[in-house]
């Protein structure tokens, strides 16, 4: 699904410039929940954001459902982000003068007029994540978690080949923030979803199939769920929480918990 | 079924807050530049101001100023409209919007709101116009000079700011469009727009910035002109430049620092003051225009007690009810004939004296102009004066001085706060009709008050008068006489007076007393066309003696104290209407910047106060910190711009005769009582503003 090799991106800043991806390798198969943590500074938002097409990179290929998005104009990229991707950001970036349905049919209306079964659809994903009651409600007139389960609606509408998540649960107090996991479990089970989730939060990580732990813009380690993918929750968290305190010691640091 | 269309309308929908304000900044800048261009072409107003003139200069000056604050205040609103809308495209560009998708609705909603805006703005402009000037017709004086004409051509003016309003907008939706950066939009949690925060030192830097351009600017053309012998370019109002800078600095340093109490408190007013720091940019630049309008307002405000007050002190100190000169080969009413018209008045006249005086050549150096360039030359007959003997002045004035033989005086004030007007450089007078002179030279003033002022009256010695007085006709002659009424005049009688005045003068006497018959007959000699003659003189006609340029300008016009007193605001209506409409228009500009610059900043700051609110501050404190930012929005341009303008109108005064006279002391003491109101007023809309604020804030 997700193809990235040899990843390199550098910022300038006056006349240095700084590596912040060292060539990162890595790969998303279909239907797969991966997350992405990290200390401050490895890079998880940087390479979150070259996926996106948000910023160009400058060596190295990501290989989208088999499209390269190296090179490609500012018309095709918006395509790109329009039809094979989903974004789920910290802060929501929800339209306040739309409703939550109107909300999740945006990224359909971008792409062309919405017909009767993308709005049947947006009812579906309406149910599907328990916000149908409020679907004629404003943002401003909705909880955190149910913004960012509209969000995680949104991302859907278009039947995307993988979810961009973007620190999902960041804004989000631990029960909203387990009801958008799970929102995204539910995308996978019942949609068959491809999620790529960059995070802080070992919690909301211990839900995915996979934890790729990135440091100085490389990928440092890879963890899988044992078991065929049916470790538990629990012990799979705390294997987590272990490898990230060796990484973490590696350099004398201790950022993540 | 949605489309992209419909997607817009309803964000659009959901935008209208700042729509309107948009929406409402443009119709106000449209608004005012309209009424403004309005007012000074209409040709109610042209054919009063005289062209050329400071009055209309200063008109122009401060159409320049309201301009430039319209054009700020378009700029201000756009970019605030574009700041909001940027997020939401940053939005629609991250979920895989592309810019050519998201241009047309943008650009239909621009062109839409700035257009409308606009047009309404310049509809408006016509009954703004006409509801206050007539406001002014009916509350405070009417005239029939005050009929209000427009001139449509005006609206070419409010074309060319429509065409620039909505050009500009474009431009800005372009602009917007083409930097919007979704990394910026996603990652963006309060964006603010701090300034650079200069040292201690900008503020009384910038304080000798203003005073140093302000003496500059004044004293440069004069400078120029001793140094070239030419008449300098606009150019050289670059020289104000300083003020501006200055301005800005001491704007930026009471936004930054302010300017009491940070040493010893430092934590006092701290939230309210890093927020306006956080606004800065465009904190800044709202209060630089708002100084500006506010400076002038005070500007054109000023003119009115500037000129009313030394009109009413002079009017009140004359020594005499009545005073008026003729020609002798005019049949002008006697002592007799007033004294019987007065008598069907219910009146008696006293205190009656005349003298008679000579209409003669004199010489002077005077500027010649080529182009820019001028030079100085001496000219033989240079221009006219009226000549009394010393003992012709001593019987009329009862004021004893001495002129020898070849020698003169200049009558002026007490004060010699005139003396600008008239020349010294005179050195032999003429006998217009036997070409005899004779030698003078000038030996000082004579004062009095009541003869002073152009074209002017000259005092030889008893001798010289009879040596050139020989074989002058009775046009060279004239006389002045003056006359008290015997208890309380009446206003009937001196109007009655005034007119059977008018009416005894011949056709020859149909002119302003700039019109001078030693200068056209030098100009015939010479076979020039003097420009008296030409069209660029504006003529006066006895046909209509109540009109302002009649009273002001005619060259026979008597001083009537009643009538002077009472018709005051009716010969100068149209002068005080439009200063007093410019200040109308220019403190209305200011007050909505700051009430627009205000409500601004609560809606950027609001999840400040949230937080304040939530660490527990009570609604007391958040009350004080919403005051010191409204209350820095109002006070800073108020006292900036008011007293700069204070400042420059006393230098000003100054300037013109190295003084103050009385009448100039009364006018700024009124100047200040004015400045006052305009102060009160500021408060009203402060203490609103702080409602309003509180109010959206949630306090």
């Amino acid at each position: 699904m997700l193809h990235i090799k040899n990843l390199h991106k550098s910022y300038r800043s006056g006349n240095k410039s700084y590596s912040v991806l060292k060539g990162v390798d890595l790969s998303v198969a279909g239907q797969e929940f991966v997350a992405v943590m990290g200390p401050s500074g490895s890079g998880k938002s940087t390479l979150l954001n070259c996926i996106s097409c948000y910023v160009p990179f400058e060596e190295g290929t990501i290989s989208l459902g088999g499209q390269n998005l190296k090179g490609l104009d500012e018309d095709a990229l918006a395509k790109v982000r329009n039809e094979k991707l989903g974004f789920v950001f910290q802060d929501f970036m929800l339209l306040d003068g739309l409703t939550v349905r109107e909300n999740i049919l945006v990224p359909r209306i971008i792409r062309d007029k919405v017909e009767p079964k993308a709005e049947q659809l947006a009812d579906s994903l309406l149910s599907l994540f328990g916000i149908a009651h409020i679907a004629g409600k404003y943002p401003a007139e909705i909880s955190g978690g149910e913004r960012q389960r509209t969000a995680v609606a949104r991302s859907l509408i278009n039947q995307p080949l993988i979810i961009l998540a973007d620190e999902p649960t960041g804004n989000l107090d631990s029960k909203s923030s387990r009801t958008v996991i799970e929102a995204f479990e539910n995308a996978r089970r019942q949609l068959g979803a491809t999620i790529f989730m960059v995070t802080h939060d070992s919690f909301a990580a211990s839900f995915c199939d996979r934890v790729i732990l990135l440091k100085d813009g490389t990928v440092y380690d890879s963890l899988a769920r044992n078991a065929g993918g049916n470790e538990s929750r629990g012990i799979f968290q705390d294997r987590l929480l272990a490898a990230i305190k060796q990484m973490s010691t590696m350099d004398g640091r201790s950022d993540e918990q | 079924m949605m489309t992209m269309n419909q997607l817009d309308r309803k964000l659009q929908k959901a935008d209208r807050k700042q729509s309107l304000l948009y929406l409402f900044c443009n119709f106000i800048s449209l608004l005012l530049i309209t009424a403004y261009a309005a007012m000074m072409f209409s040709p109610t107003v042209l054919e009063v101001l005289p062209e050329g003139g400071d009055s209309r200069k200063q008109m122009t000056m401060i159409f320049v100023l309201a301009l430039f604050g319209c054009v700020v205040f378009t700029v201000y609103a756009s970019s605030l409209f574009f700041r909001k809308k940027s997020r939401q495209l940053g939005t629609l560009m991250a979920l895989g919007a592309s810019r050519k998708r998201l241009a047309p609705g943008l650009f239909r909603e621009v062109l839409a709101l700035s257009s409308c805006s606009s047009l309404l703005g310049i509809a408006a402009g016509f009954p703004f116009v006409f509801l206050l000037w007539n406001g002014f017709r009916l509350f405070i004086v009417e005239s029939d000079e005050m009929h209000l004409r427009l001139d449509f051509r005006c609206l070419l003016l409010s074309a060319v700011f429509f065409v620039i309003v909505v050009a500009f907008s474009c431009l800005t939706a372009y602009r917007y469009l083409k930097r919007t950066n979704i990394i910026d939009v996603v990652q963006e949690e309060h964006k603010n727009e701090p300034v650079r925060e200069p040292g201690r030192w900008c503020g009384p830097v910038g304080i000798v910035l203003i005073f140093a351009g302000a003496v500059c600017g004044y004293e440069a053309p004069a400078v120029y002109m001793e140094l070239f012998s030419a008449y300098p370019t606009g150019l050289l109002n670059l020289l104000y430049a300083p003020v501006f800078v200055g301005l800005y600095m001491v704007i930026l340093h009471t936004v930054v620092h302010g300017w009491i109490g940070k040493r010893k408190h430092p934590y006092k007013n701290i939230i309210s003051r890093s927020m306006m720091k956080f606004q800065g940019k465009q904190t800044v630049n709202n209060l630089l225009v708002s100084t500006v309008l506010i400076a002038g307002s005070a500007f054109a405000i000023f003119y009115i007690p500037m000129l009313g007050v030394g009109q009413m002190l002079d009017v009140n100190s004359r020594p005499f009810d009545y005073c008026y000169h003729y020609r002798m080969d005019q049949t002008i009413p006697g002592q007799e004939e007033i004294a019987e018209l007065a008598s069907q008045h219910g009146l008696s006249i006293k205190d009656f004296r005349d003298c008679p005086y000579l209409i003669l050549g004199m010489d002077a150096i005077v500027r010649r102009e080529e182009g820019r360039r001028f030079h100085e030359e001496h000219v033989d007959l240079s221009h006219s004066v009226k000549v009394f003997s010393e003992s012709g002045f001593y019987a009329l004035t009862g004021e004893k001085i001495s002129v020898a033989a070849g020698e003169y005086r200049i009558v002026s004030t007490s004060n010699e706060s005139d003396i600008y007007l008239y020349t010294d450089t005179g050195t032999f007078l003429t006998n217009m009709v036997t070409r005899d002179t004779i030698d003078v030279k000038f030996a000082g003033y004579a004062h009095y008050d009541f003869l002073a002022g152009p074209p002017g009256y000259l005092v030889i010695s008893n001798t010289d008068y009879e040596t050139i007085a020989h074989g002058l006709t009775p046009d060279w002659l004239g006389t002045t006489a003056f006359f008290n009424i015997d208890g309380e005049d009446s206003y009937a009688f001196a109007q009655d007076f005034f007119y059977t005045l008018v009416s005894s003068f011949g056709p020859e006497c149909e002119h302003g007393y700039y019109y001078d018959r030693v200068e056209k007959y030098a100009a015939d000699e010479a076979g020039e066309v003097y420009w008296g003659d030409t069209p660029r003189l504006s003529k006066l006609s006895f046909d209509n003696p109540d009109a302002s340029d009649f009273r002001i300008y005619w060259a026979y016009m008597p001083k009537i104290r009643i009538l002077d007193r009472n018709d005051f605001l009716r010969s100068f209506a149209v002068y005080l209407m439009m200063f007093l409409f410019i200040s109308i228009i220019c403190t209305l500009a200011a007050l909505i910047i700051s009430y627009t610059r205000c409500m601004t900043i609560a809606l950027n700051n609001r999840y400040v106060f949230d937080d304040l609110r939530r660490l527990g501050a009570p609604p007391s404190f958040l009350v004080r910190e919403v005051k010191s930012q409204v209350g820095t929005v109002f006070r800073m341009p108020s006292i900036v711009g008011m007293t700069m303008m204070y400042l420059l109108y006393a230098l000003l005064m100054l300037g013109n005769d190295g003084q103050l006279v009385s009448g100039e002391i009364g006018g700024l003491a009124v100047c200040l009582v004015i400045l006052l109101l305009i102060a009160g007023i500021f408060y009203v809309v402060y203490r609103y503003t702080v409602r309003k604020m509180c109010g959206e804030l949630g306090i």
